[in-house]
């Protein structure tokens, strides 16, 4: 299984507003970039030659694991407004 | 919407739903406000509701109307190294029947149910509504404001069952920030396969089930992997600490491959169906890492109040959150009747927690959350149990050892004594 074939098992209802903003500058300096590996949705890339790291906040699964591992204040995370994001059917 | 109520929970998890259903019964004007655009679409867990006294004293003839999938009957420990497992089943004819051990459920379905029976009972379900902030009133809390659905709810108290990142618990200034060490992050995929094929596989019938916890399978991370069985499908997954994951430098779904493709497991999901994917994070810093639970005007439940636990065992959550819902309730009647909803009034909800299981557990575990570090626990025990296995059956014309020389002998050469030693204080303190 590979993550793109995970991410189409799940519903999302997507808003056109991002519950998760990153801050650029912060990011280019930050030593570690764990919300890269660590997201389970594989949110977020490092653009190694622009140093810019983006989040694609559309098929995330709101668990908050990049919110606690980020330690340098670089993201404005919050929950989606209400009936938006994720929405699982089964689990 | 603007409206007064006199509780408003935050949050139609198992903790919000079951306090919404003892108000609403008490007669009280009651709100349950949920981000979600039902019950349960934000919400996912391995699997296994416990056998939960308040639940079946609430509803007695809940294991005939929830949609439970199945009761378990068969628990295994399972300490696996890439090429082997070694593992431990209980299986207990006294799980069969009522009061069941417990049941595998699907939170979609079963967090819907339960709030529906709240509903029933009169309280007021708001789906679609995200609590954004409190509101205070002469320094307590009085309300809260909602972004989705917009507007303003307020009341006399407020039941924070929002969950493990509990924003209206850190808004109300109850919560110190995170660590990395106190969270875990779960992540499943549920798989689809036929009952027959799943009762062939597992040795079950009918409605029995298995929940199978690994160890050994995430990747050297501190964390264990676990698999439950439902009607028509099986959930896999693992729960690895944050700390863990961040140190390690690997993606949570690439250490669950793994396991999917381990040649023991692989066996039992061969032919399933992909068919959900989730991640949530679950609170395991046990009783030291809990944050205040009341202040005025409002009470916290559940994992919101970090009511979880594992002992690498057992992982308790949900039981532990709609007990403690329960008794924030029935702290809400009590001063809903004096009139009085300040701190001081609502401290009674701390004393109900500590004298409940749920504080006496947490403090009786208080050091397993600090056992669950040792990655030599998930890394290295497993291979020193599968060395001496292989030595104990493999036969092959040599020599032998017996067996305490032998055992002795594997634990030396992977774990060194002063670890041993260090570690199996560190089990002892946690568990025994
Ligand atoms: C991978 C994993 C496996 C687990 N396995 C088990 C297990 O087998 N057995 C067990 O007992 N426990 C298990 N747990 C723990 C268990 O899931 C939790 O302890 C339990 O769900 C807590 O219930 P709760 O009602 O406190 O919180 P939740 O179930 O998280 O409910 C909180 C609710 O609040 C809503 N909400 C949050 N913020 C807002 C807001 N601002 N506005 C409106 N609504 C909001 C959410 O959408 C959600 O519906 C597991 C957890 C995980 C992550
Ligand atoms: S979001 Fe945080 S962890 Fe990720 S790159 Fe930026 S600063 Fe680093
Ligand atoms: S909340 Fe979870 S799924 Fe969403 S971007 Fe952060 S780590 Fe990824």
């Amino acid at each position: 299984m590979n993550i793109e074939n995970l991410q189409q098992l799940t519903q999302f209802q997507i808003d056109e507003q991002a519950h998760i903003i990153v801050d650029k500058e912060i990011c280019k300096t930050c030593d570690h970039r764990a919300c890269v590996q660590s997201c389970p949705a594989n949110c977020y890339t490092f653009d190694e030659e622009t140093k810019l790291l983006s989040v694609v906040y559309e098929t995330c699964l709101e668990c908050g694991t990049c919110y606690i591992i980020c330690d340098k204040g670089a993201l404005d995370w919050s929950y989606p407004r209400g009936g938006y994001g994720v929405c699982f059917r089964l689990t | 919407m603007a409206k007064y109520f006199d509780v408003i929970i935050v949050g139609a998890g198992p903790a919000g739903s079951l306090a919404a259903l003892k108000l609403a019964r008490a007669g009280l004007n009651v709100c349950l406000v949920e981000r979600g655009q039902y019950p349960g679409a934000k919400n996912m867990f391995g699997g296994l509701l416990h056998n939960t006294p308040v639940l079946n004293e609430m509803l007695p003839d809940f294991w005939e109307r929830a949609p439970l999938e199945r009761h378990v009957y068969k628990k295994v420990l399972a300490f696996m190294t890439p090429e082997s497992a070694v593992s431990l089943t209980f299986e207990n004819e006294n799980f069969e029947q009522p009061p069941y051990n417990g049941h595998t459920v699907f939170r979609p379905a079963f967090d819907s149910w339960l709030a529906a029976e709240a509903v029933r009972e009169g309280a007021l379900l708001l789906c679609d509504c995200t609590a954004e902030d409190i509101i205070k009133k002469d320094g307590r809390v009085a309300g809260v404001t909602v972004k989705g659905r917009e507007g303003t709810l307020r009341g006399n108290i407020v039941i924070a069952a929002d969950g493990v990142l509990s924003f209206m618990a850190e808004k109300a200034g109850l919560r110190k920030d995170f660590k990395a060490k106190n969270m875990g992050v779960g992540i499943k995929l549920l798989l689809g396969l036929p009952e027959a094929t799943i009762n062939e596989r597992f040795h079950l019938v009918r409605d029995e089930g298995a929940d199978i916890s690994f160890v050994g399978t995430t990747g050297g991370m501190g964390g264990g992997g676990f698999l439950y069985t439902n009607r028509e499908s099986i959930s896999v997954g693992m729960v690895v600490h944050l700390d863990s994951l961040k140190a390690s430098g690997k993606a949570p779904y690439e250490v669950l491959d793994e396991l999917l493709q381990h040649p023991q497991v692989r066996k039992l999901v061969k032919g399933a169906v992909p068919l959900e994917y989730s991640a949530h994070l679950i609170p395991e810093g046990g009783f030291t890492a809990m944050p205040q639970v009341y202040t005025d005007g409002m009470m916290v439940a559940g994992d919101a109040a970090g009511l979880c636990y594992t002992n690498g065992i057992n992982l308790e959550g949900i039981n532990l959150s709609m007990t403690s819902g329960v008794l924030a309730a029935e702290t809400a009647i009590k001063a809903l009747e004096v009139g009085d909803y300040s701190a001081r009034t609502l401290s009674l909800y701390k004393k109900k927690l500590d004298e409940s299981f749920i504080i006496k557990d947490m403090k009786t575990f208080k050091n397993a959350a600090g056992m669950m570090h040792l990655e030599r626990l998930s890394r290295t025990y497993p291979q020193v149990l599968a060395g001496i296995l292989e030595k104990l059956y493999r036969v092959e014309g040599m020599p032998r050892s017996k067996l305490l020389r032998l055992a002795r002998k594997e634990a030396l050469k992977e774990v060194g004594l002063k670890n041993l030693i260090a570690d199996g204080i560190k089990i002892g303190r946690a568990l025994l």
